[in-house]
């Protein structure tokens, strides 16, 4: 089963999952396009927590599973560039976690926040280039036939018809840098409200 | 360098470098840290690795050799070694403005 999902909380992330186990469903992948893959089986207590990191090299990242194996952890979903790390307690119990600090437990929501305003700067300085390439004029992304909206009847259709397929190539990636830019933005800011919360409560 | 900028440590920073005295790796590192605290002070797998990275980062360890083809093996730098007793030294004399004081009151 696939559910598509997206949580800028790590803590309702886990409970999302917790629940899914309880209900007979199995974390078995998750996917950079914001798909959980579940397998099915005998619902279970399960305890999952999430860690959220970038690694340099994978000599780096197969060092942070050997520690988290040592220390009790099973892996159950990650790769070296998945950012989202998915771990169950080996042990089944619920008290244990992944942080022992407040400091270190909320710094998975700054590299959060910091991706995802990265993905923004992306989407921004490519809808810019966009314009820049159709000479800040969003007419040129459109319709060029000359002449086609004063054709009529089986002509105009025809012409229609025929440059809609490249006005669509033209015009779908402006929109989804458009939407991508401002869903990216909304999550980071999510995120970065929760980093925010977390930090003044430690005082 | 101005060192002092690194000061306080926090008192998992502090244990993990006490610990790092000696070339380890992280869950040696774990365990070293709760039995120098006779078990007061747990690290977590992640705020471990965290703490690692961020060393790393301030070079205040390094990575040295290691015969594990999975675990890395991490060392105090001179650098960590320096901040590290610049530590003490500030302890110490929190300690002793304290004894000065209640001797005084005394």
């Amino acid at each position: 089963m696939r559910k598509f999902k997206v949580f800028a909380d790590f803590k309702e992330e886990e409970a999302y999952l917790n629940e899914m186990a309880k209900k007979g469903y199995f974390l078995k992948k998750h996917s950079a396009f914001g798909f959980y893959h579940f397998t099915e089986g005998t619902p279970e207590e399960l305890y999952y927590h999430v860690d959220y990191r970038k690694f340099k090299t994978q000599a780096d990242f197969e060092d942070y599973l050997a520690l988290f194996e040592d220390a009790g952890w099973r892996h159950v979903y990650g790769t070296k560039n998945s950012l989202n790390q998915y771990f169950l307690p080996k042990d089944g119990n619920a008290d244990d976690d992944i942080f022992s600090t407040k400091d270190s437990a909320a710094l998975r929501y700054k590299h959060l926040n910091k991706i995802c305003y990265a993905n923004v700067t992306v989407a921004i300085a490519y809808f810019i280039a966009v314009l820049i390439i159709y000479d800040f004029s969003l007419a040129n992304i459109g319709f060029l036939t000359q002449g086609l909206w004063e054709m009529t009847g089986t002509l105009f259709w025809m012409a229609f018809f025929f440059e809609l397929p490249f006005v669509l190539f033209r015009t779908a990636p402006v929109v989804l840098s458009l939407v991508m830019g401002i869903a990216y933005a909304v999550w980071g800011s999510k995120a970065k409200r929760i980093y925010s919360k977390m930090m003044e409560d430690e005082k | 360098m101005n060192v002092s900028k690194y000061l306080p440590l926090t008192e998992t920073t502090f244990y993990i470098m006490l610990a790092l005295r000696k070339a380890g790796h992280g869950y040696a590192v774990m365990q070293k840290v709760e039995e120098l605290s006779n078990g007061r002070v747990r690290v977590a797998a992640g705020t471990m690795y965290g703490a690692i990275e961020n060393l790393i980062k301030q070079k205040m360890i390094m990575s040295v050799p290691s015969e594990d083809s999975r675990r890395k093996m991490y060392q105090l730098s001179p650098l960590g070694l320096e901040v590290l007793a610049l530590e003490i030294e500030r302890l110490k004399s929190l300690v002793e403005v304290y004894q000065q004081i209640e001797s005084e009151e005394a």
